[in-house]
């Protein structure tokens, strides 16, 4: 994977950038709005304000555990879509701790309930990861089905057994205690799950491209058959970035539980799981370049919801704008992918 | 259809990939296009099937000089080329494949249609071994050659590029594929074949083109052809010789014991190797020559038997050892099986190693000792930051050997190493396969090429449905010999192998 950040990749992101905002402004011309004010208003609604620019990054924070979690198997070839259920699952089993020992002090609850939250996620991942090496299912299938089994599971917990009952047919579990709260920062909605998703994303990255570790998998990635022939296992190291993606998924599921919602819901991932994967797909394995694209999604999201109530723009537009986000960038990916092989072709054809 | 090209020019960057070339090719005839890898060969014969325009010089068709500008146009003249890399759908079946290409075929032709009839009387005039209803993919290679070849015939082409026809194919199917190209000309068709191989030129040309760095250097009729005048034309000085092997010693010890395995088509499989001695392996292709070089690698588990290097297990059922640091593999097609093609040529020299870098890999000293090893075995670009998936299949091959001989192995097993090699590369891979027996390593080496075999090997062993049924002191046997065991004429009941 290309792990760089020079200076072909920033003209890269200039150009994407260039052709967004073209086709962002065509499409509301289409719809008839100005398209220069809209995109001014999008940019006011995304990062204008102080509260502007935090609920976006509240919006990216689960994006972006979502994207690593997608990342992380793929170094090593496998294209995992469960981070939406392995979110799910994080926040059941989090809430769970919570639901047992709800009188336990900040210091032991804490701990406790993230790294069940990361527990369950990579238990979630466990399975299709199993069944990819043990019976070479097809991970993207058995994680993408596995999906709807959590986001239903958790569905049924918050209208059955877990049902608050005194929260007159609101579907969810009691409010957290004060000590399951994970702590907001600079007196803003955003909360302590930003910094840990950070410097997971800076830990990731370097072990991706400085250590050994990394190497292995980019072997894998490259050729399995040649990384078992030097006595690599592929098996383990699926299992291992299964493990790996799930666990950081189920932080997001629970991180947003216990700072946002503070108590489980339904509708808890509000599409982070999807959003990480797209993040994930056009960063290309890249973390450096997952970062920046799940701020920039997270923006556009929240400028979305910002909009709705200002401007009168229907929320769905916002995600027309990100679906031409995610064109633009695979767009001029794609059309630079090209150029540089066609250039390789004609020097080395001789 | 009578060719000329008449001082052509082509540059790529840097390179000068053909340069100032005239080159004829006439009707009736098979003129070999004789060069090294790079030597610009392909280059010439793009420019005038209209891939690349020349910078320089023009195309002369039967007499008229003619703006080739594309292979459409080409095509439209009468020139048809065939590929190295197949053109063929795989899903498709035979005839299916060739209504693609017909130019007036419509594109709402379907399967029924009544004008496939046309290309099945085309199939069974060229091919008529083959099923029309066949998938492609279903086919061998030499199969699926003759139907491109099928391909561009039924366009009508009175001038058909061969781009290295028989790097692919065994033995068997390259004397069908001779055959073939004979009757070609024999029908009036002017015939180029680009190659570097000389059996090639002695089976089918009438004339011989030699190019060398982008420039022809010689044109000869291939009657009175001296082979070793036309080796030095091609690499320029005279060819590396690879030293003959050093005596074998009788008394040295067993290194390589291959114990009755069985692993997929293998069957009882016994063999010894001993210090210093290389055995080659022949056999009609699909004996079991890969799954043996399998089985020892380690990619292929064995069922039963079991394979001691230097007194110690390396292979056994339900054993799975990690890979041995004292043998060395060397796998067929080392793209698909044994490099890392996205990966930079320094992690692939380091790949054994990998398991045994510290946690962060100092990627300078990886450098540093790939570019000792790039240096050694002649591997370019000489980089060792290039991607291994930019190489040639040559230089891939070298990169393979420098990983796998560099480390004095015990034991070496290598699959068709030099598959696809020119004269030099391959010479540089024998050197270094062969200079280690001298230093007491075993070595196991199949190959296809018995010429080869019968002058580097001290010994053959001939594999016949998955097992050795005789081993041959190479010093003695015959062509006749080795092929009758090959095939199994020669084989009395109850044949014991060594």
């Amino acid at each position: 994977m290309d792990d760089g950040l020079g200076s072909a990749a920033l003209r890269e992101i200039g150009l994407s950038a260039a052709a967004f905002i073209a086709l962002s402004a065509l499409f509301f011309g289409l719809i008839g709005r100005e398209p220069i004010a809209m995109l001014g208003a999008i940019a006011e609604a995304s990062v204008g304000s102080g509260y502007a620019l935090g609920e976006s990054v509240l919006r990216a924070t689960p994006i972006l555990l979502c994207a690593l979690a997608t990342l992380t198997p793929a170094r090593v070839g496998q294209m995992s879509v469960g981070a939406e259920g392995q979110l799910y699952f994080g926040a059941l089993t989090g809430t769970g701790v919570v639901l047992a020992f709800p009188q336990a002090p900040s210091v032991v609850l804490m701990p406790a309930l993230l790294a069940a939250g990361a527990a369950g996620g990579a238990l979630w991942a466990l399975l299709p990861a199993l069944l990819r090496v043990a019976a070479r299912v097809n991970e993207t299938i058995s994680t993408l089905l596995l999906n709807y089994v959590a986001a239903l599971l958790v569905t049924w917990l918050v209208y059955g057994p877990w049902k608050n009952p005194h929260s007159q047919g609101w579907p969810a579990t009691i409010d957290f205690p004060d000590a399951a709260r994970l702590p907001t920062l600079w007196d803003s909605r955003v909360h302590a799950g930003l910094l840990l998703a950070l410097a997971l994303a800076v830990l990731l990255h370097g072990l991706f491209t400085r250590t050994r570790w990394g190497l292995v998998l980019d072997i894998l990635r490259s050729n399995p058959r040649a990384g078992q022939q030097a006595g690599l296992s592929l098996a383990r190291q699926i299992v291992l970035t299964m493990l790996i993606g799930g666990a950081l998924a189920g932080l997001a599921g629970i991180a947003e539980t216990s700072a946002v919602q503070g108590r489980l819901q339904a509708d808890l991932s509000n599409g982070a799981g999807l959003s990480g994967f797209l993040v994930a797909w056009l960063a290309r394995g890249n973390v450096l370049r997952a970062i920046a694209l799940a701020l920039l999604v997270g923006a556009l999201l929240a400028a979305g919801d910002g909009l709705q109530m200002s401007a009168g723009v229907p929320s769905s537009a916002t995600l027309v704008v990100q679906g031409l986000l995610f064109v633009a960038v695979l767009g001029v990916g794609g059309w630079r992918a090209r150029a540089m092989a066609s250039r390789r072709t004609g020097a080395v054809d001789v | 259809m009578h060719i000329r090209l008449h001082g052509i020019s082509k540059r790529f960057g840097q390179v000068q990939a053909v340069d100032r070339v005239d080159f004829e090719a006439r009707p009736g005839t098979v003129t070999a296009l004789l060069g090294e890898n790079g030597a610009g060969k392909s280059t010439l014969m793009k420019l005038l099937f209209g891939l690349h325009r020349p910078d320089a010089g023009y195309i002369e068709l039967d007499g008229q000089t003619q703006l080739v500008d594309s292979p459409r146009t080409a095509i439209r003249f009468g020139i048809g080329m065939v590929f190295q890399q197949f053109s063929l759908i795989g899903s498709l079946t035979v005839r299916e494949n060739l209504a693609l290409v017909l130019p007036q075929g419509a594109w709402w032709i379907g399967r029924g249609a009544r004008r496939l009839a046309a290309i099945d009387r085309h199939l069974a005039a060229v091919l008529p071994e083959i099923d029309p209803n066949a998938r492609v993919a279903d086919l061998s290679v030499g199969q699926v050659q003759s139907v491109e070849l099928a391909k561009v015939l039924l366009l009508r082409a009175r001038c058909v590029i061969l781009d290295e026809p028989s790097a692919v194919l065994s033995p068997t199917e390259a004397q069908q594929l001779w055959r073939s190209i004979r009757q070609l000309a024999e029908r009036g068709l002017s015939v180029v074949l680009i190659t570097h191989k000389l059996a090639d030129v002695r089976a089918c040309a009438d004339r011989v083109s030699v190019m060398r760095a982008g420039r022809l250097v010689g044109d000869v009729p291939a009657g009175d052809l001296d082979e070793a005048a036309v080796v030095r034309l091609m690499v320029g000085h005279a060819p590396d010789k690879v030293r003959t092997p050093l005596p074998r010693d009788p008394a040295a010890r067993v290194r390589l014991w291959v114990k009755a395995i069985r692993a997929g088509s293998l069957n009882e499989l016994s063999l010894q190797v001993h210090a210093g001695e290389i055995v080659g392996v022949a056999g009609v292709s699909g004996s079991g020559q890969t799954e043996l070089a399998q089985a020892l690698g380690g990619v292929l588990p064995v069922q039963a038997g079991e394979v001691i290097l230097d007194g110690e297990r390396l292979r056994a059922p339900r054993y799975s050892s990690p890979t041995s640091a004292k043998l060395a593999y060397i796998p067929e097609q080392p793209l698909l099986n044994a490099v890392a093609p996205d990966l930079s040529l320094s992690v692939n020299l380091a790949l054994k190693r990998v398991a045994g870098l510290s946690f962060v890999p100092d990627r300078r000293q990886l450098e540093r000792h790939a570019s000792a090893l790039i240096a050694r075995f002649d591997v370019r670009p000489p980089d060792p930051r290039a991607l291994a998936g930019w190489l040639s299949g040559g230089n891939l091959q070298k990169l393979v050997a420098a990983r796998e001989l560099s480390e004095s192995p015990a034991v070496v097993v290598a699959c068709y190493p030099t598959m696809g090699l020119d004269i030099t590369a391959a010479a540089q891979v024998y050197e270094s396969l062969f200079g280690l027996a001298r230093e007491g390593s075993a070595v196991l080496w199949i190959s296809e090429d018995l010429d080869d075999l019968m002058t580097h090997a001290h010994r053959i062993a001939v594999m016949l449905d998955g097992r050795v049924v005789r081993v041959l002191d190479a010093a003695e046997t015959t062509l006749a010999e080795l092929g009758s065991w090959m095939t199994g004429s020669g084989v009395r009941p109850c044949a014991k192998s060594a």
